[in-house]
């Protein structure tokens, strides 16, 4: 029963080590399944079988190919298969997953490519096929091309938030900040409290604050700061949010004496949108740190439960020594 | 009847409620489960859209939809003055649409279009599903157990009870708590659900297979015979009279207090 809950925990494949321990689990998982069919008739086994279960095959999937057992993961595709047809959709993009996963060469992935390109001219809308071909794009490091045809994509299907992120990325990864920043709204206009994808874009407005004038600056960190602040709110101890919220404050503030400006005398303003902002800007950066410092602190002692996200710890700890020093 | 404190007694044989009430039960639930699994193999799926353009038109009312419903979450004034005027006028011009030249014009005959004959027939099978069942049922009862009073409810009922309680036994004097055969037919047909439901598992379970392998192709908001471009115009107007207000807007303060009142969780 553990065993299974473990495997249906929501996916975090961002996190190494949980996906190294999910896969580990894999060859246990095919044993017991290939036991549980000799015992049961063939066919009782596979009716027996819920939704939830080829969910977390898939799972178990990703994960196998991200720590390299491809012995497991073809298994998986083929169980996947055997249940859903072979040319099902999402199968093939599984399977083209897969292949590209253990592709050994540049020329194989282009052969891929050109695969893809012939599937789709069969179904122009075949989606996992879609996506695949823009990933492969992107892996073969040509950022352009998968860029337009993922603008195409979400053209023909602009309600899919996870493509919006994922053009995001792309473009976050050519430095062009203001498109990312409209992409991930499209997104949140789909999911509106994913505090992730608000952090993130909190982020982003925060990166390309470095790129531009000091005005425009100050707008954009102020943005910035009302997205990691509804990050947090709707996440009570999200260090990702706490983390941007702290280096978003200290950095507005820093500019703001840089240029000047006194916290009793915000600068005067072209628009007043954020006003609040400019005036709670030494609270809420003080307030922000003594909340990251509690959330390590709590974390640091609790060290069995938060051991998947050390490296944030570690990042969130780095940065509170560094404002200490720097306050000294 | 409890009003004249007469008992109202009649001689039945015991055999009756085996012989009647427990086939009609049975059959009712069996025939409940065999219809949801002849439901469940004649569904077929709403077919994905077949071109990119098909599949823009379909969703690109969801935009409108989630910009309505979203927007003071996330956007800034900017932002959303922008999307609004973008999408208003996108839809306004028919830019969403699968063919741009055929607007205005009536759409098609949904007895021509084979789309739309596909739609009709999925409809119609479920219907038939649902008829056929019932009226062999009904005929059964009529047939073999028509006219039996077969079961006496431990608690009295006014007597505007008698005709849902007592069809197919036409007295005006018994007491009402009595209840003839295709009366127990008629209440287990509306009162099984909960027992389906207890056998089936949710009712859509296999439905859900289907939807999981291919979430998103699926979805049509427009039903057959409708006029995608009316649908457009509409949401133009909805999102025109919307007005920009976004709850980010004093966060800080807010998150400030919320906290203040929690020193930690």
């Amino acid at each position: 029963m553990t065993q299974k809950t473990f495997i249906l925990e929501p996916d975090n494949r961002s996190n190494l080590v949980a996906t190294f321990r999910l896969a580990q689990r894999a060859p246990m998982v095919l044993q017991k399944q290939s036991h549980a069919e000799e015992n049961f008739p063939d066919t009782f086994v596979h009716n027996g079988k819920e939704a939830e279960d080829y969910g977390a095959i898939e799972r178990l999937l990703f994960s196998c190919l991200q720590s390299g057992d491809d012995k497991s993961a073809s298994c998986f595709i083929e169980q996947l298969a055997g249940r859903f047809d072979t040319l099902d959709e999402k199968v093939t993009g599984l399977k083209g997953l897969f292949e590209e996963a253990t592709a050994e060469d540049h020329s194989s992935l282009e052969q891929y490519l050109r695969r893809y390109d012939l599937l789709l001219s069969k179904n122009p809308v075949n989606l996992p096929i879609l996506k695949r071909r823009i990933a492969l794009l992107r892996s073969l490091s040509r950022p352009v091309e998968a860029i337009s045809s993922l603008v195409n994509l979400l053209d023909a299907v602009p309600t899919d938030a996870e493509a919006w992120c994922e053009l995001a990325d792309l473009y976050q990864s050519q430095g062009m900040n203001s498109q990312a920043a409209f992409c991930l709204e499209e997104a949140l206009l789909i999911v509106p409290n994913a505090w992730n994808v608000l952090a993130l874009l909190g982020e982003i407005l925060y990166s390309s604050a470095f790129s531009s004038d000091s005005e425009g600056s100050c707008q954009l960190l102020e943005r910035s700061i009302q997205y990691f602040c509804r990050s947090v709110e709707l996440c009570t101890d999200y260090l990702r949010g706490f983390y941007g919220l702290v280096l978003a404050t200290s950095l507005l503030g820093e500019n703001r004496r840089l240029r000047g400006y006194s916290q009793d005398h915000p600068p005067p303003r072209k628009t007043n949108t954020s006003t609040s902002v400019a005036h709670n800007i030494d609270p809420l950066a003080a307030f922000a740190r003594n909340k990251l410092d509690e959330i390590v602190r709590r974390r640091s002692s609790e060290h069995k439960l938060w051991e998947f996200d050390q490296s944030e710890l570690i990042a969130a700890k780095e940065l509170l020594d560094r404002l200490d020093s720097s306050n000294k | 009847m409890a009003l004249q404190g007469v008992e109202q007694t009649i001689l039945r044989d015991p055999a009756l409620f085996y012989w009647i009430v427990f086939p009609i039960t049975v059959v009712m639930i069996l025939t409940g489960i065999l219809r949801h699994y002849a439901t469940v193999l004649m569904n077929n799926p709403p077919k994905p859209a077949s071109t990119l353009a098909e599949s823009r038109e379909r969703l690109g009312l969801f935009r409108g939809v989630n910009l309505r419903n979203n927007a003071h979450a996330v956007l800034s004034k900017e932002s959303f003055e922008m999307r609004k005027n973008y999408l208003i006028s996108a839809y306004q011009n028919g830019a969403f649409l699968k063919d741009p030249e055929r607007r205005g014009q009536p759409p098609a005959n949904p007895m021509t279009d084979p789309a739309g004959m596909e739609a009709m027939m999925g409809m119609m099978k479920g219907n038939m599903m649902m008829m056929i069942p019932q009226t062999l049922i009904m005929s059964w009862i009529n047939a073999f157990f028509s006219g039996f009073v077969i079961l006496k409810l431990p608690f009295p009922l006014t007597i505007r009870f008698k005709s849902m309680l007592q069809s197919g036994v036409m007295t005006r004097d018994l007491d009402v708590r009595w209840v003839s055969s295709l009366s127990w037919y008629f209440l287990n047909l509306f009162g099984l659900q909960s027992v389906f439901g207890f056998i089936l598992g949710s009712d859509n379970a296999a439905n859900h297979m289907a939807q999981q392998m291919n979430p998103a192709a699926g979805i049509n908001p427009f039903q057959p015979g409708q006029d995608p471009d009316k649908m457009y115009q509409n949401e133009a107007e909805n999102l025109e009279v919307m007005e920009h207000f976004c709850i980010l807007d004093g966060v800080e303060e807010r998150v400030m207090q919320h906290y203040a009142g929690h020193v930690s969780y």
